[in-house]
């Protein structure tokens, strides 16, 4: 499915889509000629060309500045596929960070490897302006209302509301939480409180340190009723 | 004085509540909530302190040079402060090299650099990166050990190869660390013994940890073998080194959070001779003797080792070496320098400075003021984050700044000080 969404990105139709479906096409073209292993590492490497060349060509265009990112993380950042998260109106701080600590190889995330390898500061810095300026929108998952009473209670006595703020829009280093995917916010809580997420600020790690699954989840759908609450 | 005793009555009600909902949770989970606090007892709403406190995050880019506060930078007479290198983000542990690199040490961004060069800028590499919080440096007989929060690698004569340091000798299952994050990233030093003293923090805010893993200082030989507890109850150390006439261990400790703007100060602690393995007193009793509001027990200070000086609530004493060098005026010979790296949990900041710790016949210590400047308390804003200490050959110091990837050397100029009367 990844593999799907990164063809998605540099399929998308934008400033720089000519330019895109050239090396597009040279992808397929290299495929074709090359062993099957190396194709999605090609492919990765590929896409960083691409997306490092959209940022150059249009650095006045923050849309497409952001395309490539859009294929996985839904149109201007707001998700509609499973456990991949909304960049929508995260803090410019919080994106440009995990943009940073994905480049640098301490938060691994595979997909992203290759797509963040050639990006320069700038590029990030571009890249967390845009989203951050997006206004975010509610996934389209149900949120289960006893479950968020639940998460309620969890989240006061977890405090989520010092870091992320009551609205759960985050600041800083600490994401937005309102109006993230449920099942995103259950992924990256539980890495959490595995210690699976290097980077991350540690007092969360302590946080979250003894929740249980059921916490997590309940946690999960308290974050998705607070944006519809307060939008 | 009913009043104090009322509000002493509901607190403790409120703690036996709270350990009620917790036992109850943990038979009838997971229905019943809250029950995923257990690792953090601390109850904000008594704290008396705004719920929009925050930690601070560490930029990972460059600072540029025309960005690093050095102009603020306040000292006692005679001394002056300068830029010794920037452009590493996340500074702070510092080692040297016995050929004069200085490797540093950092969390979050997850490097260890090699910094080089005498005059001029001076030259920083990147060693290695995508490490778990690589804060514990250590250097001894050519070899640079690199502490991440439970992985241990030795770089052998890495002085001669820094553009290509190769793959380093993995000593993590000699080490056997614990792979909990929090109050885990190392700090780390060879002691006079020739043994090699790790921190291993207590994982938590503030909890009841398995004291035979977690709260310790502990010491090793060289190569992970033969493990010793030499101090226990401590929360978080960040900084120790050995009194050049005692030999005895210091170490500074910093106290619990959301436990009131003013509480509990942080600690320079002092294992006295003959008292390794000591208690002292996380979690139940903090700074001079006081028990812990939300994890009670009868005695709680019984045999705790008291500090050897309170270093202020919230103010985060990370780096303490001592004084030995030849530039600084004669009193300041044996003096602990600390750098506090300034609070987050505290509504008026503090810190964010580098204090004196002086140590005094009877065992304690007076605290002192020394570099200021980067904390503005009108504004009550900050503009560096001193993280560690590190004396040269010269006999001047280095203060690395984690906050601007930065470090700033501090000198003596008698004459200075001379003209300036």
């Amino acid at each position: 499915m990844l593999i799907d969404c990164r063809r998605n990105a540099l399929g998308y139709r934008t400033a720089f889509a000519l330019r895109a479906s050239r090396i597009a096409r040279a992808i397929r073209l290299v495929e074709r000629r090359s062993g099957g292993g190396l194709r999605a590492a090609l492919r990765a490497a590929l896409c960083t060309v691409v997306l490092g060349a959209a940022l150059q060509a249009n650095a006045a265009d923050m849309t497409a500045i952001s395309a490539p990112c859009q294929g996985c993380h839904g149109e201007q950042g707001h998700s509609v596929i499973a456990n991949i998260p909304s960049l929508a109106g995260q803090p410019e701080f919080f994106i440009m960070n995990q943009l940073f600590l994905m480049r640098e190889g301490v938060r691994r995330v595979e997909p992203m490897k290759a797509l963040v390898a050639g990006l320069s500061d700038d590029d990030l810095q571009a890249l967390a302006k845009y989203f951050s300026s997006v206004p975010p929108k509610p996934s389209d998952e149900v949120i289960d209302p006893e479950l968020a009473k639940r998460g309620a209670a969890l989240a006061n006595r977890a405090r989520c509301a010092s870091c992320h703020l009551p609205s759960l829009a985050g600041q800083e280093q600490m994401p937005r939480l309102a109006g993230q995917r449920i099942d995103y916010l259950r992924h990256a809580l539980t890495d959490l409180r595995d210690s699976q997420r290097p980077g991350a600020d540690s007092n969360m790690i302590a946080a979250i340190g003894a929740a249980s699954d059921a916490d997590i989840d309940a946690l999960a759908h308290y974050a998705a009723s607070v944006f519809a609450a307060t939008h | 004085m009913k009043r104090i005793g009322s509000h002493h009555g509901t607190a403790l009600m409120a703690a036996i509540g709270l350990f009620t909902a917790f036992n109850l949770s943990a038979q009838t989970a997971p229905s019943a909530p809250p029950g995923f606090s257990a690792m953090d007892l601390s109850r904000p709403e008594a704290s008396n302190q705004s719920l929009q406190l925050a930690p601070i995050p560490v930029p990972p880019l460059v600072t540029p040079p025309e960005k690093i506060p050095v102009s603020r930078i306040t000292l006692p007479q005679g001394f002056r402060a300068e830029i010794w290198s920037w452009g590493h983000p996340g500074a702070r542990t510092m080692v040297m090299g016995d050929r004069g690199t200085m490797f540093m040490g950092t969390r979050g961004i997850g490097r260890v650099y090699a910094i080089t060069g005498t005059t001029g800028k001076r030259q920083v590499r990147t060693i290695a990166s995508g490490l778990n919080q690589p804060n514990g440096l250590a250097f001894k007989d050519g070899s640079l050990y690199v502490f991440a929060i439970n992985r241990v690698f030795r770089y052998d004569g890495i002085e001669d190869k820094l553009d290509n340091p190769g793959q380093p000798v993995d000593l993590t299952a000699q080490f056997n660390l614990p792979t909990e994050v929090h109050h885990n990233w190392k700090y780390v030093a060879f002691g006079p013994d020739g043994k090699l003293y790790v921190q291993i923090g207590a994982n938590c805010n503030i909890c009841e940890f398995n004291p035979g893993i977690h709260g310790q200082i502990r010491r090793y030989n060289a190569d992970g073998s033969g493990m010793e507890i030499v101090a226990r109850g401590v929360r978080d150390t960040q900084g120790f080194d050995w009194h050049p006439a005692t030999g005895e261990l210091w170490f500074t400790d910093n106290g619990r959070d959301w436990a009131g703007n003013d509480g509990f100060e942080d600690e320079v602690n002092r294992i006295p001779k003959g008292m390794e393995g000591a208690n002292f007193g996380f979690p139940y009793c903090h700074a001079n003797g006081q028990p812990d509001p939300d994890l009670k027990r009868p005695n709680p200070c019984a045999g705790v080792i008291m500090p050897a000086a309170l270093n202020g609530a919230h103010t985060a004493g990370l780096g303490l070496r001592f004084y030995t060098g030849a530039m600084f005026p004669t009193s300041y010979r044996n003096v602990a320098f600390i750098a506090r790296h300034g609070s987050w949990n505290r509504e008026k900041k503090s810190g964010y400075d580098v204090v004196i710790a002086r140590p005094l016949p009877d065992g304690t210590a007076r605290m002192e003021p020394f570099l200021g400047g980067l904390m503005d308390n009108t504004k009550n804003e900050f503009y560096g984050r001193p993280a560690h200490v590190f004396q040269l050959q010269d006999g001047s110091i280095l203060v690395s700044d984690e906050q601007n990837g930065a470090v700033y050397r501090i000198s003596y100029d008698a004459e200075l000080h001379a003209s300036a009367r």
